[in-house]
């Protein structure tokens, strides 16, 4: 039985949402939560598989949510649910950990469909999202001879594969389409894809420490 | 402030410089031939008194040689006495005049009579009323013809009127002069030297001369005009002068012109020990009043030579050494009458001595380091300071060794009219600064002026520049706030309006309006995307929509990166246009294949989407129109809002062809590209416009 929790203010919409989640996974467990406030208690006692969460909240935004989970129970799937297409929002709940994004106002057969491949590990990429994650990683890669050799955390960089996949998807390509011309399995994109979710918050997360060891935050 | 030394330098004003040289070289030659002729004047004077002093009996011989009809009586009888009358018969000796009481009469404080015995016969010009002109007596003169009284110079008891800068003229009444054996009497009335503080001023009698009184007259005014007038008139040009200094200081914080002006105001007024002759003080108070005038004299001489100095020198003279300076010369204008008073009355000369080896110490000091550091720093002016100040070194010098009696002056006083001559040099030297100083002032503020006018110009365009961008800001921040609120509110109800209505047609007009207004919201807030990112994100909507419809789609994309700029009004618009275009082919054609293809032509500054279906094509209504209700009407208003096109054509049987031409905004996208970018490149931009001028 899967434990879940759905942060979301509009009460019609958190109804939809638990239907939806329902739908997908049939029987699970759902902790509803309003404002960030109580999904961080709930965080704090419920140990999660999945987590849907809105991004514009009364309290402030999901990301920190996304990022207390990904902190306290990393093997939870973050989902962001908004109806924020852009990467200016999508990004940095990436960044903080999420797994992949559904945009709210997609009829449920379509959501449902994708709240599934996410929680299958086949997460959505978007052209805009594959772009700003190569420019973050290109940032990364002229920043780094500047960072001292003893930082904790070790340099993260794509493989060739995983940036050939970003590359594709940032022209417009769509998934399958790439597994054809890769002549990969649905699968193994899906993989590639998940590594740079994940080599994404990671190195946002490194990238943090660097930030809070450079303001003196830490002690090495 | 200013520095008034370099306004000469050919750097400064381009128009003035050979005008300013030319009249500063005509200053520098009329100064110099000022300071010649005070020189050789002086020399001549000396040399006239050493002559007459050393050759007495060669007064008849100068005489005869100049032609005038003017006898010296170079000898008399000398008696001490209080008398009223001359006391015949006291004893007394025969003197040579002139006679100073310092070394004939030492100590003696009262009256001596002198007597001179002459016949009217031998006098050069007998028919002529005859006259006595008496250069010198000091204190106080009364003269006596034949036991008659003739002439009292002033007070003849203490305190003595005090006429030792003076000469006397004294008529010799023609009924009372006998031919022979005439008996001219003078009564001198004086101090000793050790109860005054200047050997001018110690008692003593210089030559009578005898003659006509025209002669006579003219011989006393020649003197009188030399000690009296003169300085009398350059004390007064000093007082104006040190005024006019005084308000050059203070509109100007100057110091050292502050203290020019107190030392030539003071100096005129000491002017006023010429000229004062009947003071009701007891003569002590007058020596030591006059005494410690000089105290705050040098004081202010040795402010002005270091602020003077100093104005080229900056640290030198500050902080706790100029406390100390300033401490000691005011404690030396305390010291002074302190010291004389407590010496006593009879030792006034020789503290006033000490007191002014002292000063004249001081002031060789300063002008000395004035000297160097004038020097040293190359100033213009220092050959005609190290010339003034050169004289006024002579001067003291001569002073010095005349108040010590080395040399013997009579009659004439050089300091009386050396002094205020340099110190109007000195004046005009400092006018002449200040004059360039406003000239230049003036040059400075037209050029700042001139400079503030294209400063504000500048601050007024950039304040534009800044305005834009700050109204782009706000405009940008708005935009922003504008869109959160779309979707915060407008957004969630249509979001609950599309998940919550039973109707299916409701909720899907709802979840359009939805993307529509995500749209807008993106044009909104959009920023300029290259046109390959924006066929990037077209492509993987379309594919995947076309996907999940089952139609197979073929996307024909140009090969090469376009980098060509689109404003996301264009991108936003064009979106909407081709997800109204695939719409229509999913809900409407039947198509099962489509084929999309971009092209992008850079000679002719457009790009070109062509969506053509293999679908049964849009029936053509009666009026020969393609259908409204596919969405074409919007489709072509978008298009042509964008100053572009769509073609639509189609036909039963072989599908539809939609043609859409869109302008590629380079011209005005470059405009809009760098300020549209975030803070740090706005930042930038603001540097530049700094870094501009």
């Amino acid at each position: 039985m899967k434990q879940i929790l759905l942060l979301e203010d509009l009460p019609e919409i958190r109804v939809w949402l638990k239907t939806l989640a329902l739908q997908v996974f049939p029987g699970a467990q759902i902790s509803e939560a309003s404002r960030i406030h109580d999904a961080l208690e709930l965080v704090n006692a419920v140990r999660f598989d999945v987590a849907m969460v809105d991004l514009g909240l009364p309290d402030g935004s999901g990301v920190e949510v996304v990022q207390a989970l990904r902190e306290k129970q990393p093997d939870v799937q973050s989902v962001v649910v908004t109806i924020h297409d852009d990467d200016d929002h999508l990004f940095p709940a990436l960044q903080a950990g999420a797994f992949g994004y559904l945009l709210k106002e997609q009829s449920r057969e379509q959501l449902a469909e994708q709240l599934h491949r996410i929680s299958q590990g086949e997460p959505p990429l978007s052209p805009s999202i594959a772009r700003r994650v190569i420019q973050y990683f290109t940032a990364q890669a002229r920043q780094q001879p500047q960072l001292q050799p003893d930082t904790v955390t070790p340099h993260v960089q794509l493989t060739d594969r995983e940036n050939e996949v970003l590359l594709r998807v940032a022209k417009g390509f769509t998934l399958p389409e790439i597994g054809q011309q890769l002549n990969l399995s649905r699968h193994t994109i899906a993989d590639y894809v998940k590594q740079i979710y994940r080599k994404l918050n990671v190195s946002s997360r490194a990238e943090a420490a660097l930030e809070a060891q450079r303001l003196g935050l830490f002690r090495r | 402030m200013t520095e008034p030394d370099t306004d000469g330098e050919p750097s400064s004003g381009t128009v003035g410089a050979p005008a300013s040289q030319t009249r500063r070289l005509w200053l520098l030659l009329g100064l110099g031939l000022i300071m010649a002729l005070v020189v050789a004047y002086v020399m001549v004077a000396l040399n006239r008194e050493t002559v007459r002093l050393s050759h007495p009996s060669t007064i008849v011989a100068a005489m005869s040689s100049s032609g005038e009809a003017v006898q010296s009586l170079g000898q008399a009888w000398v008696v001490r006495s209080n008398d009223n009358q001359f006391p015949t018969g006291q004893a007394g000796h025969l003197a040579t005049l002139p006679d100073e009481w310092s070394k004939s009469q030492s100590g003696y404080q009262g009256a001596i009579w002198y007597r001179f015995h002459f016949d009217a016969k031998t006098l050069p010009a007998p028919d002529q009323i005859m006259a006595i002109l008496i250069e010198r007596a000091c204190s106080n003169v009364e003269v006596q013809l034949n036991g008659q009284l003739l002439y009292r110079g002033g007070r003849m008891t203490e305190p003595y009127a005090r006429n030792c800068y003076r000469s006397h003229v004294v008529t010799l009444p023609t009924h009372m002069l006998r031919e022979h054996d005439n008996q001219l009497d003078l009564k001198i009335v004086g101090y000793p030297i050790n109860r005054v503080t200047a050997r001018q001023r110690a008692g003593g009698l210089a030559a009578v001369r005898v003659g006509p009184l025209q002669e006579i007259r003219e011989l006393y005014e020649e003197q009188e005009f030399w000690t009296m007038t003169v300085s009398q008139v350059l004390g007064g040009i000093l007082a104006v002068l040190g005024v006019f200094a005084l308000g050059l200081a203070w509109v100007r914080r100057l110091d050292y012109l502050l203290y020019f002006g107190l030392l030539t105001i003071g100096w005129s007024m000491m002017t006023g020990r010429m000229w004062l002759s009947d003071v009701l003080v007891p003569n002590a108070g007058v020596e030591v009043l006059i005494a410690m005038m000089f105290a705050p004299m040098t004081a202010f001489a040795i402010k002005f030579l270091l602020g003077y100095a100093g104005q080229s020198m900056g640290a030198v003279n500050r902080g706790a050494r100029r406390r100390q300076l300033n401490a000691v010369l005011w404690a030396q204008c305390v010291l002074l009458p302190i010291s004389l008073l407590l010496a006593g009355a009879d030792r006034l000369f020789i503290g006033a001595r000490i007191w002014y080896v002292l000063f004249a110490f001081e002031l060789f000091v300063t002008i000395g380091f004035f000297l160097w550091v004038a020097g040293k720093n190359k100033r213009t002016e220092f050959w005609l300071m190290s010339a003034a100040l050169g004289v006024v070194s002579a001067v003291l010098g001569i002073e010095l060794t005349y108040q010590s009696g080395l040399v013997r002056m009579w009659g004439v006083h050089v300091t009386h009219f050396v002094m205020p001559l340099l110190y109007a040099a000195v004046a005009v030297r400092l006018i002449q600064v200040y004059a360039r100083a406003l000239q230049t002032a003036e040059g400075a503020r037209k050029q700042l002026e001139k400079r503030v006018q294209e400063i504000s110009g500048e601050i007024e365009r950039n304040f534009n520049q800044i305005a834009e961008l700050r109204v782009e800001q706000i405009a940008e921040k708005e935009r922003k706030r504008i869109a959160a609120d779309l979707h915060d509110d407008l957004g969630a109800k249509l979001l609950t309006i599309v998940h919550t209505s039973d109707n299916d047609r409701i909720s899907t007009l709802a979840r359009e309006a939805l993307e529509e207004m995500r749209l807008s919201v993106r044009g909104l807030t959009g920023r300029p995307m290259v046109l390959s990112d924006a066929l990037a994100d077209w492509r993987a909507e379309v594919v995947s929509r076309l996907g999940q419809a089952g139609i197979e789609c073929e996307w024909r994309n140009p090969n090469d990166v376009i980098e060509e700029p689109l404003s996301s009004r264009t991108y936003v618009q064009t979106t909407r246009i081709l997800r109204e275009a695939v719409s229509n082919v999913i809900k409407h054609s039947g198509a099962s294949h489509v084929v999309i293809s971009a092209e992008v032509h850079l000679d002719h500054h457009d790009f070109v989407l062509v969506i053509q279906d293999n679908g049964k094509g849009i029936p053509l209504e009666l009026d020969g129109r393609l259908d409204r209700g596919h969405g074409m009407t919007s489709m072509k208003h978008r298009a042509k809002q964008l100053s572009g096109q769509c073609l639509v054509e189609s036909g039963p049987g072989f599908g539809t062809v939609i043609r859409l031409t869109l302008p590629l905004e380079i011209a005005t996208m470059q405009q809009v590209l760098p300020t549209a970018m975030s803070g740090s490149s706005g930042a930038a931009s603001m540097r530049n416009i700094a870094r501009g001028h």
